[in-house]
């Protein structure tokens, strides 16, 4: 008894120290970044090793107060629009999508699934020409829609991760379901989605972060400074104001935390355990 | 498989429908929703017969044109000298695979309606009633709710993601090129670019270098992030872990700061006055240029571990979702019956995560292999190594695809190289699908 005791012991003590090695991996090049962002000359090369060798707060003041040449704030507006209207048409998308291709057995399903896969192996951005030449020709260059749009209608092509997850809720809860008169649709919204809220907490996050932090697209279709999303915007600041982007990097990161602290909660329950009874 | 047998039946439906259409069907057949006005089926008959109105309006005012331009990719060439506007080739190629579309739309509506008829004079046949339109929408909400359900997303891939794809294959057998761009017009040339890539001495060479870095490369990334992802994971599961949600918090820290953000600030950690140079000059060394011309596996190396850091966090979060959807009750069984935990990871766990994964594994396989970011970033675009035509010894196809098309407009040549990559990754993800237990046996866990 004791014996095991003790092996359960070092096996705990092994486990938080490789919880800890990962959270100091992870933690470090950020760290490095918050560090910068809080130096007062700007430079890189100005750093004793890892740290500035000075501190003040310049750089944040500058970055939303110097708005003439670089308007962070309006920059971040941009992005906050766009990345959450394209979270929520393309998880909608997604999940629909996903839902119908786990559940129905239609007569080109199969043939739909081979596609998907298949399209999706195209290296994209040779599509990104097209994609350009097509706002152009709808007039959505310079729009945010036209972002949102790109980005939802792109969404659900990545359904495969949550129709793996909707295999693997039991069939026997739909059909107890369907016995007591729901229809497929009822199912679907009363019964299907609470049990896979852990998969839309996470297409809600990944589609959240595609937009929020893509730099290819915006760079492509906004022209106007003011348009900018936060990444094109920060990829135009010069060399020399590495402290302001170190700055204006940290709350690019601030939407997507809240949203995880939000959403953890359905993350980690998994509610369809113990739903069946064998 | 089911797949077979429905298809049979679906042409029997055809063959059926042409024998033993009556005439009130035929109507449909030469007016959309005049079958169903004689089967006095009002709101139906409206709604197709709008829906042929529109085609005829679209094919007539813009649609014959676009598909006319599609054939000939513009006659008039612009001559700015006498000020004549000519015609833009690439758009005319663009308009006209978008009217195809339309076109293949407004198919299947015609083919519905005739469906749609003759399920009405079986109906009456048989002394039922035709079904309504409100039995049709009932429908669309219940049995056929997929319907209703994929037709919004179906489109938009079709607008966002076929067309520009058809659009870049049709470019491959152009001759779009540095020397034959818009004002100029643009001809169709069969398998040209596709030679010139195999077997020109300008192109072959670094296509096939590069193709072997980049299969190296997607193969030992995708493997790394799968399972330090899946490992990570597993061990926030463990009981004896307190505070899950802080410690998730680290490399959900890592997820929130997007890509581009982290590979500059590698790029610069890495680079001459970057921190870690500057300690190995303080401890008497020489600075190394990681990320140099010349450095071409320290370069790769951190590459692939930059890749891990930007992609574990990811797949930390899909295996904790998919972990927690896990049937509790096995494990239990499974100590019963006095599996280690070892036993209870290989033949419980495992198999599970596998089953629920393959499809995301193959498409991470793909995107690692189309990773245009992380070199870009890291090194800068547009570094060319010696021996390389337009392109540096880390960079992936991807990579060069952007140096060929994007930076020096050899657009129809870079078609060509997406597609040969295209067939590559498909013919191999495709393999591993099918033959993957999640796509055989896909009910297993259901």
């Amino acid at each position: 008894m004791k014996h095991i005791k003790i092996r359960h012991t070092v096996d705990t003590v092994i486990t938080y120290i490789i919880i800890l090695a990962i959270s100091l991996v992870f933690l470090f090049p950020i760290l490095w970044l918050l560090l910068a962002s809080f130096s007062r000359s700007g430079s890189l090369y100005s750093f004793d090793g890892f740290f500035p060798t000075e501190y003040s707060l310049d750089s944040f003041k500058k970055l939303f107060t110097d708005t003439a040449l670089y308007n962070y704030p309006r920059w971040f507006g941009n992005t906050l629009f766009v990345a959450s209207m394209s979270c929520l048409f393309g998880t909608a998308l997604t999940i629909l999508t996903a839902y119908c291709m786990s559940r129905y057995r239609f007569k080109s399903r199969k043939a739909l699934m081979k596609t998907t896969l298949v399209l999706g192996m195209f290296p994209s951005f040779m599509a990104m020409t097209a994609v350009y030449l097509l706002m152009t020709q709808f007039n959505l260059i310079n729009s945010h829609w036209g972002l949102i749009l790109i980005y939802s209608a792109g969404a659900p092509m990545g359904y495969m991760t949550q129709k793996g997850f909707f295999d693997t809720i039991p069939k026997s809860i739909d059909e107890a379901a369907r016995i007591d008169g729901a229809t497929n649709a009822q199912v679907f919204l009363r019964i299907t989605l609470p049990l896979a809220s852990p998969m839309i907490v996470y297409t809600l996050l990944s589609s959240f972060v595609w937009p929020w932090s893509d730099f290819i697209l915006p760079q492509l279709l906004l022209k106007e400074k003011d348009l900018y999303t936060v990444a094109v915007g920060l990829m135009s600041l010069g060399d020399d104001e590495f402290a302001r982007f170190a700055a204006g990097s940290m709350f690019i990161g601030v939407p997507i935390i809240v949203m995880y602290f939000a959403l953890s909660k359905f993350l980690i329950s998994g509610l369809s355990a113990g739903a069946v009874k064998d | 498989m089911t797949h077979p047998k429905v298809r049979k039946q679906h042409f029997k439906t055809v063959k059926e429908i042409v024998k033993r259409a009556n005439g009130k069907v035929v109507c449909s057949a030469c007016i959309m929703g005049l079958g169903q006005f004689l089967y006095r089926q009002w709101a139906k008959g409206i709604l197709y017969l709008l829906i042929q109105i529109a085609a005829i309006c679209f094919f007539v005012f813009v649609g014959a044109e676009a598909i006319a331009g599609f054939f000939t990719l513009g006659t008039i060439e612009s001559n700015a000298w006498y000020g004549i506007e000519g015609d833009n080739s690439v758009i005319m190629m663009l308009m006209g695979i978008l009217a195809f579309i339309v076109l293949a739309i407004y198919l299947y509506f015609y083919y519905a309606n005739i469906k749609d008829a003759y399920a009405m004079q079986c109906a009456v046949e048989q002394g039922k009633k035709p079904r309504t339109l409100k039995d049709e929408m009932r429908s669309m909400l219940d049995d056929k709710f997929y319907k209703t359900a994929l037709f919004v997303p179906i489109i938009g891939v079709c607008i966002f993601n076929v067309l520009p794809i058809v659009f870049m294959i049709l470019i491959a057998f152009t001759n779009y090129g540095p020397d034959v761009k818009p004002p100029v017009l643009i001809d169709w040339k069969g398998f040209e670019s596709f030679i010139k890539v195999l077997t020109l001495g300008q192109f072959a060479p670094t296509f096939f270098k590069i193709l072997l870095w980049n299969i190296v490369w997607a193969v030992l990334s995708t493997a790394l992030n799968y399972f330090c992802g899946l490992g990570i994971a597993l061990l926030y599961n463990k009981k004896c872990v307190r505070g899950k949600a802080f410690w998730r918090m680290f490399p959900i820290l890592a997820y929130a700061v997007p890509g581009f953000i982290t590979l500059l600030g590698f790029k610069f950690m890495f680079s001459y006055g970057g921190p870690i140079n500057q300690m190995i000059v303080e401890a008497g060394g020489k600075a190394i240029g990681f990320l140099d011309l010349d450095a071409k596996w320290s370069a790769r190396g951190i590459g692939l571990v930059v890749n891990c850091w930007l992609n574990i966090p990811s797949s930390m979060l899909l295996a904790t979702g998919i972990l927690s959807n896990m049937n509790r009750d096995l494990y239990e069984a499974a100590k019963i019956d006095g599996a280690s935990a070892f036993k209870q990871f290989t033949a419980i766990t495992l198999p599970f995560v596998v089953f629920a994964t393959t499809p995301i594994l193959i498409s991470q396989f793909i995107a690692n292999f189309n990773n245009f970011g992380i070199f870009y970033f890291l090194r800068g675009g547009g570094l060319i190594a010696d021996g390389y035509f337009l392109a540096s010894d880390t960079d992936l196809l991807i990579n060069w695809l952007y140096n060929l098309s994007i930076s020096n407009d050899y657009y129809s040549i870079g078609a060509a190289i997406s597609i040969i990559i295209f067939l590559f990754t498909s013919a191999v993800s495709l393999a591993v699908y099918v033959l993957s237990p999640s796509y055989r046996q896909e009910d297993t866990y259901q």
